[in-house]
């Protein structure tokens, strides 16, 4: 398995227990929604933490960047966990119109957000670490929980 | 090496610059309704004055208009190409063409003296030659294509050609050179600006946007890898022929069909595969635009076999038809998610929702009177008092456009004056 794919694999994971919270929330089973969402936030978490604190050091220190694109992932997945926190409030008061509009939101974001870490970053990734320390980071990376 | 800006959202250009080309397209399109107020069933008469002026509202108006906008947009997002001083760019692009739209426009209906024309095709060919060209630009000098930037560089290729034989029409109008190759040209430009240029950057759209909004499958790469070069390349070799063996045209719009067929089925069968059952009326304008474009190829190639004027004006119904579609599905997302995201990303707490922007509902509103007015249009080839029912919808319609794009700009406006802000610490 390569970084690109293992990463790949969890990307469409998130997307899947979202579109299950989105479909469950238009229909009003909350309990359902929440279920799934508690799941989307917990596997989109646990990624971004892998990223954080192994994959884009390993980037960085390759590369010797740590202000070019890094940076702006790091950035958007702090917008996403702004998204996270206000799509739980809209959860928890029921919101439907508040919690899809919020959705939409999180789904352009995360898409954009994806596609370029897995047309570009990802590419990089596989193209420029050596695959000793490429194989050493995919390890670190399995082990991070949230 | 790696484009870092290509991955930075920050180097989206301001949101006012996509709103005003929005805007002005909104307005053609009240133009076009306006024009059809006028003219009646005259449009349905290829050879007439009206039908060239409403097409060309229509493509220089309003689809010039909201493409040039969304690429300003997509380009820095999704292909990774960063426009510096975006604003004086779209300054350069957006004034002339207006004006030199409109000035080709009074010179098709008011029998010109040719300076008219000749200042209108200065106005429109350096405006847009500017534009694609800065493009073309940045495009050829990336790093790493994907199937979306690839298929933007044809398009745009389309159009500098179309442009160019456009000029050459224009001048020839005027009186500044002999008619001897008028009609190879003309054909030439019309299937570069419909096939090469529009249909070319729908397609290489939707190659990222299909994905990236409904979370689908991606493209099958055989089809994102070569249609939009293929297109480009059957156009080009075909426009040259044209010139010596006229009798082609009939092989060329068959392949165009099929190919464009080939595009529309494989996107409906994303749209149908996607991960978010959640149906929305973007979804749905998508679908029409797929089927109309699916219908007016048939009707492209039944054509050849039964030539009635019926038949030619519900294919040019449907193209157009393809296209609106495409651009409201994609006004839909972009106008709320670019207010909700320029907002969110400078600390904004209070940024508003996407639905507090434009609200679905309206979205769906737009949708019944958009397929009411395809309907008319259609039926109106037989009942002509119909296309006073669809010049009206399709004045409200991109009146309501018109509308939201304002009302985005002053939600905006309030929130940067009112809306406490916080540090994002980028």
């Amino acid at each position: 398995m390569t970084i690109s794919s293992y990463m790949k694999n969890q990307h469409r994971e998130c997307d899947t227990h979202f579109a299950k919270s989105e479909e469950e929330a238009a229909k009003s089973n909350w309990e359902a929604a929440i279920a799934a969402f508690e799941t989307f936030a917990d596997v989109t978490l646990t990624h971004f933490k892998r990223e954080e604190e192994e994959l884009f050091p390993t980037f960085e220190e390759i590369t010797g960047n740590a202000m070019g694109p890094t940076r702006v992932m790091r950035f958007e997945h702090e917008q996403v966990k702004g998204l996270i926190g206000k799509m739980a409030h809209a959860l928890d008061d029921q919101d439907k119109d508040a919690y899809l509009s919020l959705s939409e939101s999180m789904m352009i974001l995360l898409q954009q957000h994806n596609m370029k870490e897995e047309q570009m970053l990802y590419a990089m990734c596989e193209n420029l670490i050596p695959p000793e320390l490429k194989e050493k980071t995919l390890e670190a990376m399995k082990q991070i929980v949230l | 090496m790696f484009s870092q800006q290509g991955l930075s959202l920050e180097q989206a250009p301001p949101i006012f610059v996509v709103l005003r080309f929005f805007f002005a397209g909104s307005l053609f399109g009240v133009m076009a309704g306006i024009a059809l107020l006028f003219y009646r069933e005259e449009i349905f008469d290829p050879s007439s004055v009206a039908a060239v002026t409403f097409t060309h509202i229509l493509t220089l108006g309003v689809m010039l208009s909201f493409m040039f906008g969304a690429l300003f947009q997509m380009l820095p997002v999704i292909a990774g190409v960063v426009l510096s001083t975006p604003v004086q760019k779209a300054n350069f692009v957006q004034y002339p063409m207006i004006v030199g739209t409109l000035m080709l426009l009074w010179a098709f209906n008011f029998d010109a003296q040719s300076w008219i024309y000749a200042v209108a095709a200065l106005l429109l060919g350096l405006s847009i030659l500017y534009a694609s060209g800065i493009m073309l630009q940045a495009l050829i000098k990336l790093p790493n294509h994907s199937a979306s930037s690839k298929g933007m560089t044809a398009a745009l290729a389309a159009l500098s050609i179309a442009v160019l034989l456009a000029l050459y029409l224009v001048l020839i109008r005027g009186g500044y050179l002999d008619g001897s190759h008028y009609l190879a040209a003309k054909e030439a430009h019309y299937s570069l600006a419909l096939f090469g240029w529009i249909g070319v950057l729908i397609i290489s759209i939707s190659f990222q946007v299909i994905e990236m909004f409904y979370v689908t499958p991606p493209y099958p790469p055989a089809a994102s890898r070569t249609l939009a070069f293929v297109i480009l390349g059957l156009l080009v070799l075909f426009g040259i022929l044209a010139f010596v063996y006229p009798q082609l045209r009939p092989l060329k719009e068959s392949l165009m069909a099929l190919l464009l067929i080939v595009y529309a089925l494989i996107t409906l069968r994303r749209l149908s595969q996607r991960k978010r059952p959640i149906t929305d009326a973007t979804v749905w304008f998508w679908r029409i635009g797929m089927g109309s474009l699916v219908l007016s190829m048939l009707m492209l190639v039944a054509r050849q076999f039964v030539s009635t004027e019926w038949i030619v004006g519900t294919s040019a119904i449907f193209y157009a038809a393809f296209a609106l579609s495409v651009v409201f599905a994609m006004f839909y997302k972009i106008v709320p998610f670019l207010t909700w995201f320029h907002l969110n990303s400078q600390g904004y707490f209070a940024a508003p929702m996407m639905h507090e922007v434009i609200h679905p509902k309206i979205a769906k509103r737009h949708l019944w009177i958009h397929l009411a007015t395809l309907v008319c249009l259609l039926l109106s080839q037989a009942f002509a008092p119909l296309t006073l029912v669809a010049a009206l919808l399709m004045i409200f319609s991109f009146g309501q456009m018109s509308y939201l794009i304002l009302h985005a700009r002053r939600v905006y406006i309030k929130t940067q004056k009112e809306g406490e802000r916080f540090d994002m610490g980028a």
